[in-house]
């Protein structure tokens, strides 16, 4: 007996001071050498701004975007054979139909948790690409896109752009009547290219629409290709931001040498553990709650048939915009067509707006001569013209998004389309050099007021016995205490929150 | 295992002393703060475990979706909180290094790729290029025919339709149409007899067939006889992106696109007169024969849908 | 490849000074009745079921799905009555469009329409018209009775009798199927999908379809009021059932199994919804979640 208990004893020394996850630890560290490089990630410093949660959405909704998309492919068939439904929803029995389509319906109908992950997948990639364009707004208006960030600014355009181009492709899968309408006017879009659109068409949909290759060829973009793509290029964007720190708003102790914030293990990883399952829980929560794209009431897409009020998803709807309301210029010269009503709005305009977003370092560079390494970030007040220019383009493509809902609009406040639709083409154009000077005055002013941006400090106003009136500072909040303490480094560990005693933050001294 | 473990002993504190304020819980009533995470893992585990229960019992979708996501919600609030409010309050400092490397080691590297590969590459000029040469025909031959086993080249697909002289008109269920059946201000799609279940059939021969008099209808000049008894049958297929012009308001006698309102003239040669369009939606010659059914005088006069490039 | 470089050629030819921009707005003006209903050449019902009366008029026709059923013309007195005190300023004394001091032709002929036109007017709130000059008369609750609706019909039928009569659908045996099938190909071009209609040209639109009576949607499809086209020989009674069988059940009370429905405005209420709840909703999170410095 007494051998067992010292046995016991000894290895438990012989593991060291950090038992059992300690010496596993070891052993890997004997292996690959994760000590050194494990402690100082374990450290990283992640600033605590709420702006910097912007990307987090992004990122999380990916991740639910994958999950989904997993489940979902179990049960979808990429295929454009035609069956006929005999399922549990019978406004549809005995309807023929492609696969593709049966099996999507019959994935929300028959089976288990299906419509719900229908559902998430498809509001959690509206949620993807809406906080790409949101974080990708926060990292304009601040800068922080400025040397050395340029190449990941990069990515993130690239990445915007595959997230548009997969949701394209995954709306278009079920192919249900309103997708159908819109794979029919990708086809169009691609014939408008002057030269080789009808090659490019061709080859791409295997003939002439609607081809008999589109759903297996989009299934495979969809679930393989563009999403490596992007898990790479996620991959590639999260390196460079670990490799190059990241950027930090001017503050206490906050230099363009330093990072200040929480350690990434363990508050950021609470944080953000917490965090991405707050996102994946919104949206369950919207995907139990708010139905996305019926597709069992639009039915089957056959190419005679439409349906009014068609549009395609919320991240498409400024090039539905565009094509509504570019006039109907067709050129036609020595025998050959350049349809401009498609291939200016369609192809030329988004081309310009992402080589424009592509560009936009190297535009700045030049104009500013700014070549220093930047990580301390703009407030946007503190440079009017970027954020004009930010807000002009902005101010457009929200006109033109509105734009994609002509005929809602005219049929909810009962005017004419002819109405909307001019009143659109001049906001289209107007609201950019509207925009751009009440973008650049407000910025200015604000900039110019003094501490704009800053927390104000309370005045207690008292009116004394003779009738004074005196003014004195209040005590700061404990917020302005915690954000205001002198960053120092992270210990090597961290005590346990029972081992101080709660202090009171009103005793504290400020040290401003 | 490594034999120096046995003589470790715990690695002290370095930097902050442990009544710190940065190691203080940034809450300030950390007790209270600590009940309430609790109580939002609680609703989390209860919500979560209520989640397995339903779709144990396959209820509706939405209480799968409700428990789930609110189990999710609360656990990650919770989480959150915890992370926010009990732990370290910081805020810690790490400082930035320069990423760029000092000169030496930036010349040393160029100079590695500059003198050892000029070295090699430069006194066999030739063999480089028969390689690149290689690898870049290589390329080129590789491209053409994955790109060429896409799909078929477009030749004369897209300038004709399958209309032709003495093609019926028939509804999608493959019924001819007869004169009697439509009245003045009805609309229907008519298709080739025989295609009418096809992909073809249905995205380019689609054809929307009006009935607006008794009398023949001239919409324009040398189409005295497209439109015999008030028949009138122009392309269903929009020429701006393709979409089915499908809607038609039979007291206005326009055509109008649902994808992005374009609207056509049924009566003066469907010329669009509002909207992207750029062009009239072709009009296909009819003609009524000895036993009143409509049927095509020949093939459209120009392509239908959308334009393209080798469109004339 | 030699095509290809005659495009080439093409192309750059094309940067010449002969550039033709085609396709512009024609504006054209309508003579254009706000309310018109064309006339209508229904000739004889060749339905399988056909009722006359002791003088030989039909007065019922139809088959297992719609029967039309003339009103009864013992109420054409208390029609002519209702017509003169609700009808006649505007559609003449004698419903032929020409009222007392006007011109002709400013308001509809109502002559030849048949009942089910007459009643599908009245009987949606259209008739009598709030306001004659507008584009479209919207549907309202109605300000006559079915029985008035029905007695005015009679009374201007009495004048003319003509089809169609008043359909009655009977919904048994309806396959719901077809009729999605058939809403798809004939109906959802202006009213939608999901049937909440939308705008159409010159500030005309599709009306909803979410509170209609079946009469009235089998009235509608055959008769085309304002700028409907008409459904007569390419619809059959059988398929009209169908659907305003699926417009009766599953456009008027969709399933929405997964969740609210979202005003069945598609990607735009989708796109409001995921931008706002999800991005606003979880930005607003980030915003607990980090800190304001």
């Amino acid at each position: 007996m007494s051998d067992a208990v010292t046995t016991r004893r000894s290895r438990r020394q012989s593991r060291g001071p950090y038992g059992r996850l300690g010496s596993a630890l070891n052993e890997l560290d004997d292996r690959v050498g994760v000590a050194k490089g494990g402690r100082s990630f374990l450290d990283k410093i992640f600033p605590d701004h709420w702006s910097f949660m912007l990307g987090e959405i992004a990122l999380y909704s990916f991740v639910v975007v994958l999950v989904t998309g997993v489940f979902l492919t179990l049960y979808y068939v990429p295929s454009q054979a035609i069956v006929t439904y005999h399922g549990s929803y019978l406004p549809l029995d005995g309807t023929s139909m492609t696969e593709a389509y049966a099996s999507t319906v019959n994935l929300s109908f028959a089976v288990r948790a299906g419509l719900l992950m229908r559902q998430m997948h498809h509001w959690s990639a509206d949620i993807f690409i809406g906080a790409i364009v949101v974080h990708m707004a926060r990292v304009f208006f601040t800068g922080a896109f400025r040397k050395p960030r340029e190449l990941n600014w990069t990515i993130g355009v690239t990445l915007l752009t595959l997230a548009i181009v997969n949701g394209f492709l995954g709306y278009s899968l079920p192919d249900d009547l309103v997708s159908g309408t819109g794979i029919r006017i990708a086809y169009s879009i691609i014939l408008s290219v002057p030269l080789v659109g009808t090659y490019l068409a061709f080859f791409i949909f295997g003939g002439n629409f609607p081809g008999t290759a589109v759903i297996p060829r989009f299934f495979i973009l969809h679930v393989l290709i563009v999403p490596a793509l992007i898990v790479g290029l996620v991959g590639a964007h999260l390196f460079l931001l670990v490799r190059q720190k990241h950027t930090q708003f001017p503050g206490e102790g906050r230099t363009e040498r330093n990072v200040v914030g929480s350690p990434m293990f363990p508050v950021f990883m609470a944080k953000t553990t917490g965090f991405m399952l707050i996102v994946a829980g919104v949206t369950a929560l919207l995907g139990a709650f708010a139905q996305i794209n019926p597709i069992w009431q639009f039915g089957p897409y056959e190419a005679a048939r439409i349906s009014y009020a068609v549009q395609p998803d919320w991240y498409m709807a400024f090039l539905d915009g565009a094509l509504r309301i570019f006039p109907s210029w067709s050129f036609h010269s020595f025998g050959y067509t350049i349809p401009f009503e498609v291939t200016i709005p369609a192809v030329v305009f988004p081309g310009l707006l992402f080589g424009l977003a592509y560009a936009w370092p190297a535009i700045e560079r030049r104009v500013t001569h700014d070549n220093a390494l930047h990580n301390l970030l703009d407030r946007p007040s503190s440079r009017p013209k970027r954020t004009a220019a930010g807000v002009a383009v902005l101010a457009m493509l929200s006109m033109l998004f509105i734009a994609s809902s002509t005929d809602v609009i005219a049929n909810f406040f009962h005017v004419s389309l002819n109405t909307v639709l001019w009143t659109m083409r001049i906001l289209v154009l107007v609201s950019p050099f509207v925009a751009y000077p009440i973008g650049y005055f407000i910025a200015k002013e604000i900039h110019a007021t003094r501490g704009g941006g800053r927390r104000k400090t309370v005045n207690v106003v008292q009116r004394t016995a003779s009738g004074e009136y005196v003014a004195t500072p209040a005590p700061a909040y404990g917020d302005d205490v915690a954000s205001e303490l002198a960053p120092t480094p992270v210990p090597t560990f961290i005590t346990p929150p029972e081992a101080v005693p709660p202090t009171d933050p009103g005793t504290r001294t400020v040290d401003r | 295992m490594s034999q120096m473990s046995e003589h470790r002993t715990p690695v002290s504190i370095q930097g902050l002393a442990a009544d710190d304020p940065h190691l203080a819980p940034a809450a300030r009533h950390p007790r209270l703060v600590e009940r309430v995470i609790a109580l939002n893992f609680v609703v989390g585990l209860v919500l979560v475990i209520g989640f397995g229960a339903c779709y144990w019992v396959n209820a509706a979708p939405w209480t799968l979706g409700a428990t789930m996501g609110g189990g999710l919600f609360f656990l990650g609030v919770g989480l959150v909180a915890w992370g926010k409010y009990l732990m370290p309050r910081g805020p810690f400092v790490e400082e930035r290094h320069p990423l760029a490397s000092d000169e030496v080691e930036r010349d040393a590297f160029a100079a590695a790729i500059v003198e050892r590969g000029g070295g090699v590459v430069k006194r066999r000029k030739v063999l480089g290029g028969l390689l690149g040469g290689g690898l870049g025909a290589f390329g080129i031959v590789a491209l053409f025919p994955l790109l060429r086993s896409l799909g078929p080249l477009p030749k004369g697909t897209l300038f004709h339709t399958d209309w032709r002289s003495g093609t019926f008109a028939v509804d999608s269920t493959g019924r001819r149409v007869s004169v009697g059946e439509l009245a003045i201000g009805s609309i229907m799609t008519v298709f080739p007899e025989g295609l009418e279940n096809t992909d073809r059939g249905q995205a380019v021969d689609q054809t929307i067939l009006i009935r607006i008099s008794n009398e023949n209808f001239v919409t324009q000049k040398g189409r005295e006889t497209w439109a015999p008894m008030g028949y009138l049958a122009y392309s269903k297929l929009c020429t701006h992106l393709g979409c089915p012009v499908g809607l038609y308001e039979q007291q206005l006698q326009l055509l109008v696109c649902p994808c992005h309102q374009s609207m056509f003239n049924a009566t003066n040669g469907a010329i669009p007169e509002f909207g992207p369009a750029p062009r009239p939606l072709p009009q296909l010659p009819l003609y009524i024969d000895a036993q009143g059914y409509v049927r095509a005088q020949s093939d459209y006069h120009e392509p239908v849908g959308p334009g393209f490039w080798e469109r004339s | 490849m030699k095509r290809v470089g005659a495009y080439v050629a093409a192309g750059l030819a094309a940067l010449a000074p002969v550039v033709a921009f085609a396709g512009t707005a024609h504006a054209q003006t309508f003579s254009f009745t706000p309310y018109q209903t064309s006339r209508f050449d229904a000739g004889t019902p060749n339905s399988s079921v056909v009722v006359r009366n002791h003088h030989g008029v039909i007065i019922s026709y139809g088959d297992s799905a719609i029967m039309y059923h003339a009103p009864s013309s013992t109420l054409d007195a208390l029609g002519q009555a209702l017509f003169l005190q609700n009808c006649a300023s505007c559609h003449g004394d004698q419903a032929n469009g020409i009222p007392a001091n006007g011109t002709p032709g400013a308001y509809p002929n109502l002559i030849g329409l048949g009942p089910a036109t007459i009643d599908f007017w009245i009987e949606s709130g259209r008739m009598p018209a709030v306001d004659t000059a507008a584009v479209e008369a919207p549907r309202r609750p109605p300000r006559l009775t079915h029985d008035q609706a029905l007695a005015i019909a009679a009374w201007v039928n009495s004048l003319d009798p003509s089809y169609p009569y008043i359909p009655s659908v009977n919904l048994k045996g309806a396959n719901v199927a077809d009729g999605a099938a058939l809403f798809a190909l004939n109906c959802a071009a202006c009213h939608t999908i999901e049937g909440d209609g939308d705008a159409l040209a010159r500030g005309t639109y599709a009306p909803s379809l979410r509170n209609i009576p079946a009469t009235q949607v089998a009235e509608a499809i055959r008769t085309g009021p304002a700028n409907m086209p008409r459904f007569t020989g390419n619809l059959s009674d059988y398929q009209v059932r169908d659907i305003v069988k699926y417009v009766t059940t599953e456009i008027q009370h969709p399933r929405n199994p997964g969740g609210f429905g979202l005003g069945g405005l598609g990607p735009v209420a989708e796109g409001f919804v995921g931008l706002l709840l999800g991005v606003g909703l979880l930005a607003l999170v980030g915003f607990w979640v980090g800190e304001r410095q």
